[in-house]
């Protein structure tokens, strides 16, 4: 027996119904604001954890930024502005501050916030760094340790007082959050680091984390209880895109407000784009070539560790390198003219600190291979460039697979070495295995170093010390890319950080930025440009931070949302009514008060397709109505040609 | 049906999902790379946390006994391990998640491919060096040979981001709550309805040439003459004789094609940022999440073997010849 038709067809419509209901939440939704205001960020960097021990990416920090706050929070330019304490003093010996944590401050779920939330994060902070520990991925608590933190006190529920060990106000710089005590008490530094941050969590940020799923997009809401300035938007959606293109056009769309980390191709066509406005911030980092120089301390080589050849352990060798690199055609033809040419080891985007090079090299083929000549490295008859062994230079450069700039940048370096005689073998690797290759045997038995060139990217914090300290001796076996040690640098590093003024400490940054550039320890190639782009129909008031050079988003503290205002909610101080004398002055009326109100519906999008949906359904039922017909008909026609 | 057959297809089914679990976890460990998740460029890292890192993750052991003795002894007992890049997370858990929207929509673009394509197919067949053919079977043949990234985005570019008709990517509208089934469901075919437009027209080119190719010979058969001298119509004489008989072909490809679904439409999925098990794949690559890498391969083995069994089984019910 063969099941009929309208067998067929029941089985198909509950096929159907069973996949829907596979989508639809088991649980009941959650009630929320009818028609909530919500921004919705764009990113192509997926969500790795909300435990901000556990992050590794920028977007982690996005989202427990949102959540929590610094002690200290970052301004307009990335100065210090009040952030869990409102005020704080420091003492007349430099040696200890005296934070005052805002009065009245709840967290999300109504308990007070007080200082013992603040003495408890940084307490954990202060644990792992007397046991020489870090925290979960361990890229949060180095800043208490550069602050030179060593203890933690709070007298009384409004006060924090934070002892260090040298007069620098570093301690304004701390990144770490102030979780709640009263969640996360239990834990320790030790166990903290693995703990299930679970949406929803309780903060004293402006927007809490209240749903993540994976790899889609993780919702913020609004913190009723935020001590600062509340943003238009009830909500902060951040998506999670697969590909820039899909995101942009998203953006396009409408149904975005923020992309970030376009392509330089999109961005230039997104500038014609009416509604929206690109940014082209400046990147708090660089890409460089890092020359391979381990083992010069030693004066030895030993074979399959380290470098390939003598020649990168000479200061003169590298700086004749430097002279043959132009870029500016790497700037324009890699990065599509969208970044700055790089030179010193803090990026201009830090203001104050950056120095451009006392010596700058400029790009000269020729001037490249009078010094090498100079130095000692002559050509051979078949043209190729030898080191002082008598041996022809080949050098391998490796770069990560993260970024397509780096592999067209390593092409061009290739080319121009090539012109100086140095053959140049390029090989790409995914970061994983290109970090493990350029560790050396200091960070276990299994690394060698055995790489000439590294050609990749690094990026800081606000304060130039994280990416200073990648040149120090002992970064030789975690960061170093290098293999550098200079204790000379070393010295510098340590009293720039223990400055006791910004004027003392400027100085000698000066001195380093200059150190580095002149030894040649790395080639900067460029520093690195954030693209962005935002709509300004649905909001107002994206502001870039820092000011002149930053994006409104994704950047040191989450001060940018709170300023964004409803765009749609025109302000009409002076209702001009052009309808004809008589006509109901009613619409100017009900327009007034959505001006200060945040739950205006967003404009246009998807909202007006309920025809279309109708016609889709129609079709639907026409095409599965039509193939029924058919089946039936065939069924109804030929009973007896059955065998 | 006799019982030596299905015996027989059984242990084939069983001694191939048994090798695809060895192949998996040898396989996505001689890719290059690793999945430190501590990355061995944070400057505070010490060799020490690496390590008690890679111990945790049970990657500091010999691979093979003790990594592989491990895996498959948690695999049988259905123990798929825990996701190393969403810090944790159960690997069951982290498909489980993907797998619906996944079957929803390459379920229903085969679907749809599949009548749509037959139906083509068939027809162009029939009246084959004819106009419909010639235009039929060109447009399959383009469809076919279309990757699924550039018949979406321009489906994108106009109807979602020119026309604003249909939303660009997603399944949903990303954290909306719906007031009832209603707004659920128009926001879900609305999302729909594009990704699924791109993957039915990529499918539908290979149905229907096979169907074509399968009707051609069909339609020099004996029968057929036989039926046209019982004087039926030119149209019953297709849909009664030569498409039943024609189907057989196909039954194969779809029997192979249903087992693929559960493995998405990478590139669909991607270009629509539709979270199904395609895009899923590409994270755990990307992540070389060995866990989640072997929990879809696994999933997908295990079905494309089932799907070929159940293929065997109608195939030995359709055509007495196969069960020798």
């Amino acid at each position: 027996m063969r099941p009929s038709a309208v067998h067929r067809a029941i089985r198909l419509g509950s096929a159907l119904a069973l996949a829907t209901a596979l989508l639809v939440p088991a649980s009941a939704l959650p009630a929320r604001a009818a028609n909530p205001l919500v921004l919705r960020v764009g990113t192509t960097q997926d969500l790795d954890a909300l435990n901000p021990y556990q992050t590794l990416l920028v977007s982690g920090y996005e989202a427990f930024q949102l959540t929590y706050n610094l002690l200290v929070d970052f301004g307009p330019n990335l100065e210090p502005v009040p952030g869990f304490a409102d005020s704080w003093t420091r003492a007349a010996d430099g040696k200890s501050w005296t934070f005052h944590i805002r009065t009245g401050m709840k967290w999300s779920d109504g308990q007070p916030a007080t200082s013992a939330d603040a003495c408890f994060s940084w307490g954990l902070a202060v644990a792992a760094i007397k046991d020489g520990a870090n925290i979960g991925a361990g890229y949060l608590d180095p800043s208490l340790k550069d602050a030179g933190v060593t203890a933690v006190s709070c007298p009384d529920d409004q006060t924090m007082i934070a002892t260090t060990t040298d007069p620098s106000d570093r301690v304004l710089q701390v990144y770490l959050p102030i979780i709640p005590k009263h969640v996360w008490g239990k834990e320790t530094y030790k166990t903290i680091g693995d703990a299930k941050f679970v949406a929803p969590l309780v903060g004293s940020g402006p927007y809490t984390a209240a749903e993540w799923k994976t790899s889609q997009f993780v919702r913020f809401v609004r913190n009723p209880d935020y001590w600062g300035t509340q943003g238009a938007a009830d909500e902060v959606v951040i998506q999670f895109f697969k590909g820039a293109d899909t995101m942009v056009q998203a953006l396009k769309a409408g149904e975005i407000d923020y992309a970030r980390d376009a392509t330089p191709e999109q961005l230039k066509a997104l500038e014609s784009q009416p509604n929206v406005k690109t940014v082209v911030g400046s990147s708090n980092g660089w890409s460089q070539l890092a020359f391979n120089e381990y083992g010069a301390s030693k004066g030895t080589l030993t074979p399959g560790i380290g470098p390939s050849t003598k020649a990168l352990w000479d200061p003169a060798f590298r700086d004749a390198l430097g002279y043959a690199v132009d870029k500016k055609t790497l700037v324009d033809r890699v990065l599509g003219g969208y970044g700055e040419v790089g030179t010193t080891i803090v990026p201009p985007v830090l203001g104050a600190w950056h120095v451009e090079p006392d010596h700058p090299r400029t790009f000269d083929v020729e001037m490249a291979k009078q010094k090498l000549d100079a130095a000692g490295y002559k050509l051979d008859g078949q043209g190729q460039r030898l080191d002082k062994e008598g041996k022809p230079i080949s050098l391998r450069l490796d770069y990560p697979n993260t970024k397509d700039t780096y592999a067209k940048a390593a092409q061009f370096v290739k080319d121009w070495y090539g012109q100086l005689g140095i053959k140049v073998t390029a090989q790409q690797y995914d970061s994983a295995t290109l970090g493990n290759i350029v560790l050396p045997p200091e960070a276990g038995k299994d690394f060698k170093a055995n790489y000439d060139i590294e050609l990749w990217g690094w990026s800081g914090n606000p304060d130039p010390n994280a990416l200073l300290q990648i040149f120090r001796c002992d970064a030789i076996g975690s960061s170093s890319d290098s293999q550098y040690c200079n204790p000379a640098f070393d010295k510098m590093y340590d009293s720039q950080n223990a400055a006791a003024t910004a004027d003392a400490r400027k100085t000698i940054l000066a001195q380093m930025q200059n150190l580095i550039y002149d030894q040649a320890v790395y080639d900067i190639l460029y520093y690195d440009a954030n693209l962005a782009a935002y709509r300004t129909d649905h909001f107002a008031g994206w502001q870039n931070q820092p000011l002149a050079n930053g994006t409104p988003l994704f950047t040191y503290g989450t001060l940018q949302y709170t300023l964004l205002t409803d765009a749609t909610a025109v302000p009409s101080p002076t209702p001009v009514i052009t309808t004809a004398p008589g006509a109901s002055p009613t619409p100017v009326a009900s327009a007034a008060p959505s001006a200060t109100g945040g739950t205006t519906a967003p404009a246009g999008g998807t909202g007006d397709n309920t025809i279309l949906y109708v016609v889709i359904l129609v079709a639907v039922l026409v095409v599965a109505g039509g193939i029924l017909m058919v089946v039936m008909r065939r069924r109804r026609a030929t009973p007896g040609d059955e065998e | 049906m006799n019982a030596r057959y299905l015996a027989r297809q059984s242990a084939q089914a069983i001694f191939t999902i048994l090798m695809i679990v060895l192949l998996n976890f040898l396989l996505f460990r001689m890719m290059p790379g690793s999945p430190d998740r501590v990355n061995p460029r944070n400057p505070n890292v010490t060799v020490e946390q690496r390590d008690a890192a890679r111990a945790r993750w049970g990657l500091d052991k010999p691979l093979i006994p003790d990594q592989l003795v491990a895996f498959v002894g948690s695999t049988l007992q259905g123990d798929l391990g825990y996701s190393i890049k969403f810090q944790g997370q159960p690997v069951t858990e982290v498909i489980g998640d993907r797998f619906g929207p996944t079957i929803l929509l390459i379920g229903l673009a085969e679907l749809i491919a599949i009548i749509l394509g037959l139906a083509l197919g068939a027809y162009t067949g029939w009246r084959r060096g004819g106009r419909a053919d010639r235009i039929g079977n060109g447009l399959s043949l383009i469809l076919y040979s279309m990757p699924y990234f550039v018949i979406g985005m321009p489906l994108i570019i106009i109807f979602a981001a020119g026309l604003g008709w249909f939303p660009t990517s997603g399944m949903l509208t990303a954290g909306a709550s719906y007031a009832g089934p209603v707004e659920f469901l128009t926001d879900l075919v609305s999302h729909l309805a594009l990704p699924l437009a791109t993957i039915s027209l990529g499918l539908i080119g290979g149905y229907s040439i096979l169907m074509r190719s399968s009707i051609t010979e069909t339609r020099a058969e004996d029968y057929i003459a036989t039926a046209r001298a019982k004087g039926l119509t030119d149209g019953r004489i297709l849909r009664s004789h030569a498409f039943p008989n024609a189907l057989l072909p196909a039954v194969t490809l779809i029997a192979i094609n249903l087992g693929y679904v559960v493995g998405g439409a990478i590139t669909a999925e991607i270009v629509f940022n539709w979270p199904g098990l395609g895009t899923l794949t590409v994270d755990a690559l990307d992540s070389r999440d060995y866990p989640v890498l072997q929990g879809i391969f696994l999933l997908l083995g295990v079905s494309v073997v089932l799907a070929n069994f159940v293929a065997d089984i109608v195939y030995g019910y359709l055509d007495p010849r196969v069960r020798q």
